[in-house]
């Protein structure tokens, strides 16, 4: 009586169990809520991106990192929900943001490096561009250009480009300009950005310095100012304020300025910046640059229509697969497939409580790994089944014959279940994040079976075949002349 | 049914099922090599943009129409059924998927999903994936012949190569896309195509005598464990292949594909692990008694001659 003892023990815990999934599931919230969906099922933006150095160097974990932290505060910015930021490997990093389905404005501000620095111009050159292409070869001649003046000088200065559109005249006007290698003031200066319009309606982004910054800022206009003047040419000094390598204004500082404030604008244009450039370099500006620069490796825009589908499909796939199985179970096992399908049932319900409670993101390629785990779980059951068969058609009584079925089955079981998670371990340490739901799932499914199809079918078994319920060889699906050829075969 | 399978000499017709497979495995190999695969995207690099839910039909000349003029050429476009399409191009910058995209929802006036990858990174996941597959392939290796002896593992191994063989050559003979997706159906395979050999050799080691090695005592006790297990084989495999079926049947895109590769993996699997695993295992037994029968008998005769 010990055993029904423990048996009923066990079978306690796994309603103990049940219940605690079942409010998990279905009462903490909306069951619709229950379930944490990957971006493939709910729709969104998801970027993939590398970190790269401009000098081929290494980027460090640290510098990813730190580049992360500068991800998310624009992603943030973006004002949408729940966004998901991770870290993959040393140099990667990987943005999956929910409900978004620009991938274009997605891309421009969280890939944008952002390096702000401000230069004293040198020397200009200007040149008209039929089109972006023709723009290409203009920046090449202005550059040998450029490399002949007498203020080129290999190592101390270098050459920045800088395109403006103007609708007044047809095509591109791109001006090249000598600068310092190094900057006069960097970024650092900066304390914040903000969208303005200036007296005419022209919108802009106004930079505000720090008090550092509007001091180093002070004394850089006064000195393009006097340089100017010293050449003999007032009024001629220009400031670049150089975004990514590209001049995106260059206006003449004829006097020293303070009170730490500048704007980038384009006075080519009435409107001044289009509206989501300059929404796009307020968030740049404000977030900051990246330690590193950004190379996007791939992107995804999944519908929410496309998303809803797929999820419904998935669902029905596994609803009919385990429905079929169920069936298939009850068909060959009889009784012993009432207990499997019973355990089948357990298995999914304690698999879902699982998935919310840690909470694991459900994926399409999750799913497909759910479907499959189906087979293990149901296979555990067979591998027993068939060998508490072979022990009943030996003559064996139901309750030893479940015994030792058991007890031989179960080594063969965790032999098997060792390679399925030798393979979703390897799948999660080397395949990247798409799939990686497939092998967690996977994992936790095999794991979650070696419970429920050997533990709980034992218990549920024993119990069974206690001394109150006589389980005969035709409920287990065993058939009086296989019984008997067995029997032949052993003498 | 199932008692006819078990009256089959699963060792001794070991000429029959190898042939079998080996017309098979060649088949695919010459497939593959003629460069039949067909990799996808993840592999290659490209854009994908794919319309659902369309409000106006119109003909793929139309859609093609509709495409910005310079991409117009470049693009292949399938017909996903009813209201949909598929439109792939080489890689393109984000400000020319934005006006694909557009083109796309203004002509068909659907939903437009997309996806761009470039090249450098899909170098990077086929490096990946071969290398899950390869470092897979050692573990189990390792596994089996901790928990077995080496010649399990080899006969595991000629399996395991087995079905990949015969998944990836289908592939080439049918024409399907190779994705990630494929990849990793194929390590499931592996994982689950082992569990079935396992499952055998498990069998085999049980019932294998204390006494020492005899040919055709060993084989018959070989076709003895196979008879006891396959009955588990082939309801394993059935109630494995229902679910996948499914998916197959009612799954969408990333879900069917994955669900063709493991029906073709787990039905080989199945086939592998008791008319190649077994046969092959019986064969390197064999042959590892005559290599240690022939070193006991040059120790003889190196003795006898000193």
């Amino acid at each position: 009586m010990n055993s029904l003892r423990n048996n009923l023990i066990i079978l306690g815990l796994v309603v103990v169990l049940l219940g605690a999934a079942a409010y998990l599931i279905f009462l903490r919230q909306p069951v619709s809520e229950a379930t944490q969906l990957g971006l493939d099922l709910e729709g969104g933006v998801r970027v993939q991106m590398e970190g790269f150095r401009e000098d081929g160097g290494e980027v460090t974990t640290e510098e990813m990192e730190r580049a992360i932290e500068v991800i998310r505060d624009r992603v943030d910015s973006l004002g949408v929900t729940e966004p998901e930021i991770r870290q993959q490997g040393a140099d990667q990093a990987l943005v999956d943001i929910p409900g978004l389905t620009d991938t274009e404005q997605a891309v421009e501000v969280i890939g944008r490096t952002a390096q702000l620095y401000f230069y004293e111009v040198v020397t200009i050159d200007q040149e008209q561009a039929a089109g972006p292409e023709e723009a290409e070869e203009v920046r090449e001649e202005l550059r040998e250009d450029l490399r002949g003046d007498s203020d080129f000088e290999e190592g101390e200065t270098q050459i920045l480009f800088g395109e403006q559109r103007d609708p007044g005249i047809e095509g591109i006007l791109v001006t090249g300009y000598i600068v310092s290698e190094e900057p006069d003031m960097t970024g650092e200066a900066l304390n914040n950005a903000i969208l303005t319009r200036d007296e005419t309606g022209r919108l802009g982004v106004q930079m505000d310095l720090t008090n550092q910054g509007g001091q180093q800022f002070l004394d850089l206009s006064r000195e393009i100012s006097q340089n100017a003047l010293a050449s003999g040419q007032p009024d001629s000094g220009q400031l670049a304020i150089v975004l990514d390598e590209e001049v995106v204004s260059a206006p003449v500082v004829s006097q020293p300025i303070s009170g730490g404030q500048v704007i980038i604008e384009n006075r080519s244009n009435p409107q001044g910046l289009p509206q989501d450039e300059a929404e796009e370099l307020e968030v740049v500006l404000q977030t900051g640059a990246l330690p590193v620069n950004m190379e996007i490796l791939s992107t995804q825009t999944i519908g929410p229509t496309l998303g809803a589908d797929s999820l419904r499909s998935g669902l029905t796939a596994a609803a009919v697969g385990f429905g079929l199985v169920l069936l298939f179970l009850l068909f060959i096992y009889r009784a012993l497939g009432v207990v499997a399908a019973l355990a089948l049932g357990i298995y999914a319900v304690l698999l879902w409580g699982l998935v919310v409670a840690i909470p694991v993101t459900m994926t399409l390629p999750g799913i497909a790994g759910i479907v499959l785990s189906i087979g293990v779980v149901v296979d555990a059951n067979i591998v027993i089944f068939e060998r508490v068969k072979e022990e009943v058609r030996k003559g064996k009584t139901p309750r030893t014959a479940v015994r030792l079925g058991y007890e031989k089955g179960f080594r063969a079981i965790l032999d098997g279940n060792a390679t399925t998670l030798i393979t979703a371990f390897i799948l999660f340490a080397l395949a990247s994040a798409q799939v990686r739901g497939f092998a967690v799932l996977l994992a936790l499914g095999v794991g979650l079976s070696m419970l429920t199809a050997v533990v709980v079918t034992r218990a549920l078994l024993g119990v069974v075949a206690s001394r109150n319920f006589q389980l005969s060889p035709a409920m287990m699906g065993v058939s009086k002349k296989s019984i008997a050829s067995a029997q032949r075969e052993v003498k | 049914m199932i008692a006819r399978i078990q009256n089959i000499d699963f060792v001794g017709k070991w000429k029959t099922w190898f042939t079998f497979s080996g017309i098979f495995l060649a088949v695919g190999l010459v497939t593959i090599a003629l460069g039949n695969l067909n990799f996808g995207l993840d592999f290659q690099g490209g854009s994908q943009f794919t319309a659902t839910n369309a409000q106006n039909q119109i003909s793929e000349g139309e859609l093609r129409e509709a495409l910005p003029p310079d991409i117009r050429q470049d693009a292949q476009i399938q017909s996903l059924g009813q209201n949909g399409f598929d439109v792939r191009t080489p890689v393109v910058s984000e400000g020319e998927a934005s006006d694909i995209r557009d083109a796309m929802s203004g002509a068909l006036e659907a939903e437009i999903s997309a996806t761009s990858i470039s090249p450098s990174f899909g170098e990077q996941i086929r490096n990946d994936a071969l290398g899950a597959v390869a470092a897979s392939l050692l573990v189990i290796i390792l596994f089996i012949t901790l928990r077995y002896e080496f010649i399990f593992a080899l006969a595991a191994m000629a399996a395991l190569t087995h079905d990949i063989v015969v998944t990836v050559g289908i592939y080439a003979i049918v024409g399907r896309e190779v994705s990630l997706v494929t990849v990793v159906a194929v390590l499931t395979i592996l994982g689950y195509s082992v569990y079935d050999t396992i499952i055998v050799f498990d069998r085999i080691r049980e019932n294998t005598p204390e006494v020492g090695y005899n040919r055709r005592r060993f084989n018959e006790m070989v076709n003895q464990s196979i008879r006891q297990v396959v009955r588990r084989s082939i309801y394993t495999t059935i109630s494995t292949l229902i679910p996948v079926t499914a998916l197959l049947i009612f799954g969408v895109s990333t879900l069917a594909d994955f669900a063709f590769a493991l029906l073709v993996g787990i039905a080989a699997g199945a086939y592998s692990s008791i008319f190649i695993a077994s046969p092959v295992l019986a064969l390197l037994k064999t042959w590892q008694s005559k290599r240690a029968k022939a070193a006991e008998e040059r120790e003889r005769t190196s003795e006898t001659a000193s």
